[in-house]
This record gives structure tokens, C-alpha cells and sequence, in this order.
């Protein structure tokens, strides 16, 4: 029962972090190497305040947010404005130099890491919960919004997003400061729920297995990320047996549905009521297309 | 260089756009050079010239996709020059695309919903923990957007994925979707490409049509000379980024430095 | 003195390596306008196909390094078919290569991982032991290796690439691919052309950098340099490459060498910062604006 309540406490941590690159990636387009980075911020912060200065968890989760926040402002005003190489560079380079302070950081304990953080009661573990549901109602909310919408935008056509008056920057930067908070968040998370961290948990394999849970969820679909972060999470702890092999086939996954289904499990469909009903209405008038295309070209 | 007709139509109507001196180098390429005119409030102008003459350039620095090298863009007296594309169009000038650039995946609804974001009054805090307004603005975004695909006769196919549209749909969304933005100018970069007679004479109907109901000004570039002729009150003839010719349409159609552009044109094509 | 001058020595050293590694994917940058981020997995690659060829077929040196460029030039093509190619045909959006790009870099590592295991390996000693001392200064033999087998290999790709018709085709192509496509340069023959280049480069690389420390899954890792020093070269630019490459070894060098090794590291990301709030396009890119 534990075990099982281990597995389902990991998911929700994850799908925090998960939903933050499902808005940076699946609706807005951009990819970052380095989210790892943001929750390592989150994770360190909150085992200091909780550990050293003896702070509720409450305190380290939002210090987290905050900080991780605060950070992304920073790299995205030196960032965004260029290419998308330059942004998947520099988000590269800002994981490996958030895991190289850590590892070299004598006051939490360098690359040895640290251990004995206060580890959540059984009342507190409802938190990561909690937390998660928060998590979900709110990137629902936003990618629902006009905000969100000009994300979409910018991932779609940037050149018509801006002649549309949309502040193509700001989407960017939104995107990106929600999915860093997120992300810090899920970091104090997993410090406090496992009590112990490392800087190389936080490694670019990290940060590009979330972005995997997100691409077998499909891009742009808020509730195929929360089904990807569960069964992603439970997988592994099942077939432990395979878990070298684990890798090995989710890379050959990406492959596979980039090239095949780019819109993996759920691409920008929800599990919704009217979800449901949006995409019936598409599978009709793509249906329709097709019939008036095979009757000689009525629609042209 | 200044050609004898320039403003000699246009009468007491006050300029909505101004173009001085208008110019952009890429590099050694002078792409756009010199170039002056401008569009009466409420009128409607065309952009006419052979095939790399700098038209969608022109396009492009005044929507502030590129930036001027030299020269001044004034709408409504005001210089948007090298401005951000998003405040451009914000201030009431968008623009359709020669190949259209529609959110391809997105509804034909959301496309419009999209664009009719500047008059949502709602911030990120608002739309993170659906506040009232949220709620209400949404309603009131939604009902804009639906009047104006009925308007445009698009409302039965608000659900469909815009690329599933036949073109000439696709361009009548895209047309709809600049006119979310409540424009004061609207630019229309070859609207009937790929269109046969019958689809043109509908657009053209269309273009005077929203013209009246929203009391636009519009700037069009066009290939169809009949399309030209037909709707445009004025026009600007640019070749190798140069103005070539600028009045009323029958002066233009025959002057001889345009006749023998365009010739000259077809005979290298 | 005599400090500056061996750091500027081993400096030139590491920073040849990242030059060979940063050429190669700059080279393909510029065809495909795209980032090859699984770039570091071939250069991984490539250190084992060396390391087997010496200790499991015993061959020599020279051939080894052959046949790790034949062997990881094969791998780049071949992602380029099976991954990127289906992407380009259906002109999918920029995010989908990146994506694809990363899935191959898991898989490719993760296999390495999974059927040859994560321990370190030594190369055979090839170079005799003990530094070649030149006045005061001693040089590592490995580095002398590095520098010079890097600085031939480089040598060659400029002379390919300026001086021979196929060269000239790669310029075209990067500069124009649709007008070159026109001048009859085949697009999809020049793509293929520079993977395999920038995949047999990769390859020599990794060798070299497999027989300075060890070979193991995660040497890929130090691609994130050569990717910090095109960026600071200017993204593109084959000459950007080798100048960013170079001066990046030599900053990390003097670095480790006058204040510690541990910021070392630190530094190429503090680079790569600066580099992006003073001038984004590098040293040598040109700050162009796109035709759209």
C-alpha cells in the first residue's frame, strides 16, 4: 500500500513539473535542456529553509516558486529574443551551471549532496497533492485564457501572431516564468518528499524526461500530460527489471512519434466533455473535405 | 522622380497613411528605395508592380516586420516606423499574408478568438483563478468573434481546423481574423492569388463590402489588373523598388512607362 | 612566463578538440538551419568505435580513427534518413527537430548503456608514456596528438570546402538552398554530404578525446562546449566554429590554470551569457535579417 502511495506521491510531484513544459513546449513551442536547472533552485531552496532554518514546508514550496521564477526572468530577458537554437543552448548551458554551483556549494554539502531534509508526515504528504491539483486547475485555466491562446499563437505562425498584436516576447517570457515556478515547485516537492537530494538528480536527463512525459501526452493537450506524468512515473517502478532498457526504447518513442504521430497520445485534444465534442466536430469536416475533394475538387 | 498626378484625386480627405521617402537596403540590395505615397482615409488603394518590385517589402516595413533603413511611415499623423510589430497592429493596421499564414492546427473559431484578444480586458492573475471578469470578457470575446464569422459567412464552420478549409475559405479567414483587431487600415497582400474569375469578382465585392461596414481604409497589392481597376480609387505602380507611377487608376493603366514594365515583365517570365 | 606558455599549449590543445566537434555540427547548422543536438551521442559513438577497433580487431591506430569516422558518418546519415529527412519532407515546425533530435541522443546513449554498460574504458597506449619536453615546457603526448591530428583534419575540411566543386556546392546550399536547387545542386545530396562530413569529424573527435581520459556513455556531454563555442563563433559559421573553439579552450585553460579548476566549467556558460547580451550573433555570424 505504501509502495503503491509512493508511486501515485512521485506521479503528482512530476506532473507539476510536467504540466510547466507542456506550456512551454506543447502550446507555446519552445524546448528547454534545462528545467532540471529550475527544480535543482527549488529543491536546494526548500531543503535549506526547511532544514537549516527549520521553516514549514509551505514556506520552501513557495520560496521555490519565487526563486525559480525570479531566475527565469533573468534568462529569459537574455535569451528569448533570439533564435531557438540560441534559447535551447543557453537553457543547456544554464541546467549544467545550476548542477556545477550545487556540486561545488560546501554549504549543502557539494556533490555529496544533501540528506536528512524533514521528509512530509503523513498528514503533510496530501501536499504534493494538493499541490498538483492546484497545479492542473491552474495551467487549465491559463491555456484556456487569451494568454493562453496567444501562446498557441506564437507556436503556430509567430510572423501572424505579431501582425495579430500579439507581444510575441511576453508570451515567450510568460510561458517561460510559469514553467520555471512550476518547475522549483515540483524541485522543493521531491526534496521533502524523498529527504534527500543531489545535484546530479538534476541532471539534462531530468529535464529531458519531462519533456518526454509531455510528448507521449501530446503537445498542447493539458490532460495527456496528466496522464503521461502517471503512467510514465508507473512504468518504470513495474517493469523494474528493465529499467537499463527504459531509456533506450522512450528515446526511440520520441523518434517514432515525431515522425509518425507528432501529436502523441492526446496532441491538442482534451479529455473533456467539450473537448471531446470539438474533435468529433474535426474528424467530421475532415471527413467532409475529403469526400468533396474525391468527388472532383468542389472545394478548391 | 515625383510623378505629375500624386495627390490630384484624393481631394480634401485627410491621409490615414503616409509614406516619405520611404527605403530599405538588405545589404548591397536596395530592395525599396524612396518610396512615396499615400492612402486617403476611408479609400482604397493598390500596390501594383512586376514580381520583385518590392510590393510585400513595403508591406513588411510598415507592419515593422523589418525595420527601415530610411524614411518615415506616418498613420494618422502619428510615425509607426520601426515600432513592434504587435503595438502596429494594436494602433489599427494588420495585414493579410500573400501566402497565407493562418494558426493552421486551430479552429476556425480560436483563429479569430485569437486575434480578438486586445479587447479582452483580463490579466494573467484573472484567467489563472477564473475571476468573474474572466468569465465575462470570454463570453464577450466569443460573441464578437461569432458575429464577425457570420459576417464574414464563415459561422457554420466555426469548429473546423482551419487547414481542413478550402483556400479560398482560408483566405477569407484570414481576412476575418485582421479584422478582429478592429483596423482602422487594412492590408491585403494579393488576396486573389489562386483564384479563378468568379472567386475574384466575389472578393472583390467582399473587400467593398467590409470597406463600408467597417469603415476601413484599405491598401491591397494585387496581380489581377481587373481587380485593380475594378475597386481601387488610387494607385501606386512600384518596379525594382522604385515608384514608377502614382494617380488614379485609368491615368496609370496608360501610362507608357507602366505599359512597358509590365510587358517587359512577361517577356522575361 | 613559462606558465602562460604551457596553458597556452594545452589550451590550444582541448580547444582543437572542441574545434572538430564544433566544425561539424556548425556544418550541418548551416544547411539545415537547425541545431543536431544528438551531435554529442555520435561523437560517444565514435570514441567506442575507435576503442573496439584497437582492442577487439587489434588494429592500428591509424586505421582505428578511419574506421570510427567511416563508422559514426554511417550513424549521421542514417539519423538524417530515418529521423530528420521524414520530418523535412512533410515540413514540420522547428520544435519537432529538436525533439527528434533529443529522442535520438536518449536512445543512442541509453543503448550504449544498456548493451555495453556504463564502465569507464581505457584506450591501448599508442603514444608511449611521459611528456615530450621541449625547453621547460612539457607537453602531454596525447595533446600533441590531439592538436595536430585536429589542426590536419580541419586543414582539410577548409580546402574541401573552399577548393573543391562539391565544397563550393556545400557554400551554395547554405547560403540559397532553394536557388542553388535551381543551379542544379542537388539539396538532398549536399544534406547527406554534410552529415557524413560533420559525422566522420565527430568521430575522429571522439577517438581523441576517448584516448586523453576514458571512454565511457556520457562523454558525449562535452558537446555542450562545442555548442557553447559555435554560439560564441556565431552559429553557421565554419570559420565562427574554429575561432570560438579555440578561444574557448584557451579562456578555460587559463581559467583553471590562474584561479581553479572548478570554475573551469562555470566559465563557458558565463561565455556564452555575455556573448548572447552583447552580440548574439557571435564573433563572425552575420546579424542578418530574414527575407520573409
Amino acid at each position: 500500500m505504501e509502495y503503491i502511495l509512493g508511486i501515485f506521491e512521485l506521479s503528482a510531484i512530476n506532473l507539476v513539473a510536467v504540466l510547466g513544459l507542456s506550456i512551454l513546449t506543447g502550446f507555446t513551442g519552445l524546448f528547454s535542456f534545462g528545467h532540471a536547472g529550475f527544480m535543482a533552485i527549488g529543491a536546494y531552496l526548500s531543503a535549506i529553509l526547511t532544514k537549516n532554518f527549520h521553516l514549514p514546508f509551505v514556506v520552501g514550496i513557495l520560496a521555490a516558486g519565487l526563486a525559480a521564477g525570479l531566475v527565469s526572468l533573468l534568462l529569459g530577458r537574455l535569451t528569448l529574443k533570439l533564435k531557438g537554437d540560441y534559447f535551447c543552448i543557453a537553457t543547456m548551458g544554464f541546467g549544467e551551471a545550476v548542477r556545477l554551483v550545487f556540486s561545488n556549494w560546501t554549504y549543502v554539502n557539494g556533490a555529496r549532496g544533501m540528506a536528512s531534509i524533514p521528509k512530509y508526515d503523513d498528514l503533510s504528504l496530501a501536499i504534493p497533492f494538493v499541490t498538483a491539483l492546484v497545479a492542473v486547475v491552474v495551467s487549465w485555466n491559463l491555456v484556456n485564457s487569451r494568454q493562453g491562446r496567444n501562446m498557441v499563437a506564437v507556436r503556430e505562425e509567430e510572423l501572424a501572431a505579431q501582425m495579430a498584436g500579439i507581444d510575441v516576447l511576453r508570451s515567450k517570457m510568460t510561458a517561460l516564468v510559469v514553467s520555471a515556478i512550476l518547475a522549483g515547485i515540483a524541485g522543493a516537492l521531491m526534496a521533502n518528499f524523498i529527504g534527500f537530494i543531489a545535484p546530479k538528480t538534476f541532471n539534462m536527463t531530468k529535464s529531458t524526461e519531462l519533456t518526454i512525459i509531455v510528448i507521449f501526452g501530446g503537445l498542447g493537450s493539458i490532460s495527456g500530460s496528466v496522464v503521461g506524468a502517471f503512467i510514465l512515473t508507473a512504468l518504470p517502478e513495474v517493469f523494474r527489471a528493465f529499467s537499463d532498457w527504459r531509456l533506450v526504447f522512450y528515446g526511440l518513442a520520441v523518434i517514432v512519434i515525431m515522425v509518425g504521430r507528432p501529436q502523441g497520445l492526446l496532441g491538442g485534444m482534451e479529455l473533456t466533455p467539450s473537448g471531446f465534442r470539438k474533435s468529433m466536430a474535426a474528424r467530421r469536416a475532415r471527413a467532409e473535405f475529403a469526400r468533396l475533394k474525391a468527388e472532383g475538387g468542389g472545394a478548391a | 522622380m515625383s510623378p505629375e498626378n500624386s495627390q490630384a484625386g484624393s481631394g480634401g480627405a485627410q491621409p490615414i497613411l503616409e509614406l516619405k521617402g520611404l527605403t530599405k537596403r538588405f545589404g548591397g540590395l536596395t530592395a525599396v528605395n524612396e518610396v512615396s505615397f499615400t492612402v486617403t482615409e476611408g479609400g482604397i488603394s493598390g500596390l501594383i508592380g512586376p514580381n520583385g518590385a518590392g510590393k510585400t517589402t513595403v508591406f513588411n516595413l510598415i507592419t515593422g516586420v523589418y525595420r527601415v533603413s530610411s524614411g518615415d511611415i506616418l498613420f494618422r499623423g502619428r510615425s509607426i516606423a520601426n515600432q513592434e510589430p504587435f503595438r502596429i497592429a494594436d494602433a489599427g493596421v494588420t495585414r493579410t499574408f500573400q501566402n497565407i499564414r493562418l494558426f493552421k492546427n486551430l479552429s476556425v473559431l480560436d483563429n479569430v478568438l485569437t486575434a480578438c484578444h486586445t479587447s479582452a480586458r483580463y490579466g494573467l492573475f484573472e484567467a489563472f483563478f477564473r475571476l468573474p471578469i474572466f468569465a465575462r470578457e470570454e463570453k464577450a470575446l466569443r460573441e464578437k468573434a461569432m458575429e464577425l464569422l457570420g459576417i464574414m459567412g464563415l459561422a457554420e464552420r466555426a469548429d473546423i481546423i482551419s487547414n481542413n478549409l478550402p483556400y479560398g475559405l482560408q483566405r477569407r479567414l484570414e481576412i476575418t481574423r485582421a479584422l478582429a483587431l478592429d483596423p482602422k487600415l487594412l492590408l491585403l497582400d494579393e488576396p486573389a492569388a489562386g483564384m479563378n474569375p468568379d472567386e475574384t469578382i466575389q472578393l472583390m465585392n467582399l473587400i467593398a463590402e467590409i470597406r463600408r461596414k467597417f469603415k476601413l481604409s484599405v491598401l491591397v497589392i494585387e496581380h489581377h489588373m481587373d481587380l485593380i481597376m475594378g475597386i481601387c480609387e488610387h494607385i501606386h505602380v512600384l518596379n525594382f523598388g522604385c515608384t514608377l507611377a502614382d494617380g488614379q487608376p485609368e491615368l496609370v493603366a496608360n501610362d507608357p512607362k507602366v505599359v512597358e514594365a509590365y510587358l517587359g515583365a512577361e517577356e522575361t517570365e | 612566463m613559462l606558465q602562460f606558455v604551457q596553458q597556452l599549449v594545452n589550451g590550444l590543445s582541448i580547444g582543437s578538440i572542441y574545434a572538430l566537434m564544433a566544425v561539424g555540427y556548425s556544418l550541418v547548422y548551416s544547411i539545415m538551419n537547425f541545431s543536431n543536438f544528438a551531435h554529442g551521442s555520435v561523437i560517444m559513438l565514435g570514441a567506442y568505435f575507435g576503442f573496439f577497433a584497437m582492442r577487439l580487431l587489434g588494429l592500428p591506430f591509424a586505421v582505428a580513427v578511419l574506421v570510427a569516422a567511416a563508422g559514426t558518418a554511417l550513424v549521421a546519415v542514417v539519423l538524417e534518413r530515418l529521423a530528420y529527412k521524414p520530418l523535412r519532407d512533410r515540413k514540420a515546425p522547428f520544435l519537432y527537430f529538436i525533439i527528434t533530435a533529443m529522442g535520438a541522443s536518449i536512445f543512442i546513449d541509453n543503448f550504449v548503456i544498456a548493451t555495453i554498460g556504463p564502465t569507464p574504458k581505457m584506450y591501448p597506449d599508442v603514444f608511449g608514456q611521459g611528456p615530450i619536453i621541449l625547453g621547460d615546457i612539457a607537453i602531454g603526448r596525447v595533446d600533441l596528438a590531439m592538436f595536430a591530428i585536429s589542426a590536419v583534419c580541419l586543414a582539410a575540411l577548409i580546402v574541401f570546402i573552399d577548393h573543391t566543386r562539391l565544397g563550393k556546392a556545400i557554400q551554395a546550399t547554405a547560403y540559397n538552398m532553394k536557388a542553388s536547387a535551381l543551379m542544379g545542386i542537388n539539396p538532398s545530396f549536399v544534406i547527406i554530404l554534410v552529415f557524413a562530413i560533420g559525422g566522420a569529424l565527430a568521430g575522429i573527435a571522439g577517438v581523441l578525446y576517448g584516448m586523453k581520459y576514458q571512454v565511457f556513455p556520457q562523454i558525449g556531454a562535452i558537446t555542450l562546449k562545442s555548442f557553447i563555442a559555435a554560439v560564441f563563433g556565431g552559429l553557421g559559421s565554419l570559420p565562427g566554429a574554429l575561432l570560438g573553439a579555440l578561444l574557448l579552450g584557451l579562456i578555460e585553460t587559463f581559467v583553471s590554470g590562474y584561479l581553479s579548476t572548478q570554475y573551469r566549467d562555470l566559465i563557458a556558460f558565463i561565455i556564452l551569457i555575455a556573448m548572447l547580451v552583447v552580440r548574439p550573433s557571435g564573433i563572425m555570424g552575420k546579424s542578418s535579417e530574414d527575407k520573409a
